[in-house]
């Protein structure tokens, strides 16, 4: 799959990314893949927060429904109207660090160095996303991330594996096991996550 | 100690105060100039005559009416599909307490199209000028440093050339296009340098209006706010009792005969004045008034085929103007499309043209931006063990000494 963006910020822990195409960034709890400096290594990650907004630190965007004239335009009639906006306003996205891969192996903890600033970030494919969620590992770096809605991008992760597995009925079920494990000592947490990811 | 507020307070109380009561003067008077300019619709091969008698006795600028006094023109239907290029620099110029001559330029260069196939690219191209010859300009006997004026008139070249090279790189289809620049096509700051500082600038300059001349891109300028007072200048001479074009007579300022009878001069309505007061009033949002060619002796001498041309454009509250060279003065069509997409442009922008926003966005170096610049030449030429002692005058500068 082709790259869709590039990483702009990188730290052990987490990562952003700025996507090629304006408006044009996974969807939340997606699972995403960054290039490393060793051929063998790639990182995963698990996209927490999408925003769009000015490249210009501090710049924010200023409404365009109606126009100098008086005419009113509509969502994308205005990136229609003003080409420039596509030059000027960008498209980020963060992934939480969940494991990586080297050489062809999958570790569900942290790398070794986290992907360098401005290398490329992919999509996952449903296949490579079934073979990542053959341990259930990760969810405890999810849950207990600092900072994020660390609840809903587990419950949203769970049911992208759900659908990218031909199992995906019996993925819930095995997923709902390892999460009371998880929060044993917290029923509220718990049943609020279970249904979310309820068949 | 900085500034005092509390003293400057009660300067700029005085100061608001006077501009009130001056702005109900100028409009008395702007009334009167407006009453002669329209008498004088008709007669404008009259006082073109005029201006070509007293443009070099005449103490003030001048402009040469092209089209009828009271032309308004409405806007002209915009074409469905079309692209503009833009530029428009800033520059950084080490000052000399510093420890290495050298001066940064940064061109934010822009091209929009609109319409079909909507798209957009936008950039800027920085350069580092730190040669003897970037530095100074010399015809052998004499060498001129190339700071405050004459930098401004590299930039502003530099912008023009750039915006050639952008017309090769994106104008390539047969779209209705333009090209647009920032401030004034007469190269003003020029005006008084010394002829081989002239020719140095002016031959690039010239060579980049040629080629887009060459290409069929209109060429065309935006001043927000234009403080110019050319058409003024024309008035006053419709008021001057020495004018007498059929004696070929012009205006001479030095023997005016008012002053000489101890009147004050009958021209003197105009002071203070202009363009945009005179012709602000009866132009309706979108309308341009008249064309005109500009009187400035750089642009009679220099500007031949590209002499520059302008005229006048309400957009809000504001009249701006639009300056042409005379290849695109001189075709009707052309002036329309002009007059279209520069309105579109600031309809689109707010106000302003977007293009021109877009192009400065681009072309600015902010606070942040100038402290690495300035690092990474202190850092560079510690690393390459090249001695940049700063002045003493600079180190002193640097803190406040307890």
């Amino acid at each position: 799959m082709q790259r869709i963006a590039e990483v702009i910020e990188s730290s052990t822990t987490r990562f952003t990314a700025g996507a090629y195409e304006l408006l044009e960034a996974p969807p939340f709890g997606a699972l995403v893949r960054a290039a490393t400096r060793s051929e063998g290594l790639v990182v995963y990650g698990l996209v927490y927060e999408i925003r769009t907004g000015s490249k210009e630190p501090g710049g924010r965007a200023v409404v365009r429904g109606r126009t100098y004239s008086g005419r009113e335009l509509y969502d994308e009639e205005i990136y229609a109207e003003n080409p420039d906006l596509a030059e000027v306003l960008q498209t980020e996205f963060s992934a939480l660090t969940v494991g990586f891969a080297e050489e062809g192996r999958i570790y569900q903890y942290l790398p070794p160095h986290p992907p360098p600033v401005h290398y490329s970030v992919y999509p996952c494919t449903p296949d490579e996303l079934a073979r990542f969620s053959a341990s259930c590992d990760f969810f405890r770096a999810v849950l207990f991330a600092a900072q994020i809605p660390s609840d809903e991008l587990l419950a949203a992760a769970i049911r992208a594996v759900a659908r990218a597995r031909p199992d995906g009925r019996e993925y819930l079920v095995q997923a709902g096991r390892e999460l009371a494990g998880l929060l044993k000592d917290d029923y509220d947490r718990l049943s609020a996550l279970v249904r979310r990811i309820r068949p | 100690m900085g500034l005092d507020l509390t003293a400057l307070s009660r300067q700029v109380r005085q100061m608001s105060g006077a501009a009130v009561g001056g702005a109900a003067d100028v409009a008395a008077r702007a009334a009167r100039a407006r009453a002669r300019f329209v008498a004088a619709a008709g007669e404008e091969a009259t006082w073109a005559r005029a201006v070509e008698l007293s443009r070099e006795t005449a103490s003030w600028l001048l402009a040469r009416p092209v089209e009828p006094l009271t032309t308004v023109r409405d806007l002209p239907a915009l074409p469905p599909a079309y692209a503009i290029v833009a530029t428009d620099g800033s520059q950084i110029e080490l000052d000399r307490h510093g420890g290495v001559a050298c001066y940064l330029i940064n061109i934010g260069r822009v091209f929009i199209r609109y319409g079909h196939r909507p798209s957009a690219r936008l950039d800027s191209r920085p350069t580092l000028y730190y040669r003897d010859e970037d530095l100074y300009l010399s015809d052998g006997a004499r060498r001129v440093p190339i700071e405050g004026n004459y930098l401004s008139a590299r930039r502003d070249v530099d912008e023009g050339v750039a915006l050639a090279a952008l017309a090769d790189e994106y104008l390539t289809d047969d779209l209705p296009a333009l090209a647009l620049q920032d401030g004034t096509l007469v190269r003003w700051a020029l005006a008084g340098a010394e002829r081989f500082v002239q020719d140095h600038f002016m031959e690039r300059y010239l060579a980049y209006l040629e080629r887009m001349r060459a290409r069929g891109i209109s060429v065309a300028s935006y001043i927000s706010r234009p403080r110019s007072p050319e058409v003024v200048g024309t008035i006053r001479l419709m008021l001057c009792p020495d004018v007498d074009v059929a004696a070929g007579r012009g205006a001479r300022c030095s023997e005016c005969s008012d002053v000489r009878a101890g009147r004050e001069p009958s021209c003197s309505v105009c002071q203070g004045l202009v363009d945009a007061d005179v012709l602000g009033e009866q132009l309706a949002e979108g309308q341009r008034g008249p064309l005109f060619a500009s009187m400035s002796r750089i642009n009679l001498e220099r500007y031949g085929p590209h002499l520059i041309h302008f005229f006048h454009m309400r957009v809000g509250r504001e009249l701006c103007r639009v300056e042409l060279p005379r290849w695109v003065a001189d075709d009707a069509s052309r002036v329309d499309q002009v007059h279209a997409l520069v309105y579109d442009q600031c309809a689109r922008g707010g106000g302003y043209p977007v293009a021109l926003a877009r192009a400065h966005e681009q072309a600015i170096v902010r606070g942040a931006d100038r402290r690495a610049f300035l690092q990474m030449v202190e850092g560079s030429m510690a690393r390459a063990e090249a001695s940049a002692p700063v002045s003493a005058k600079r180190a002193s500068k640097e803190f406040r000494r307890g």
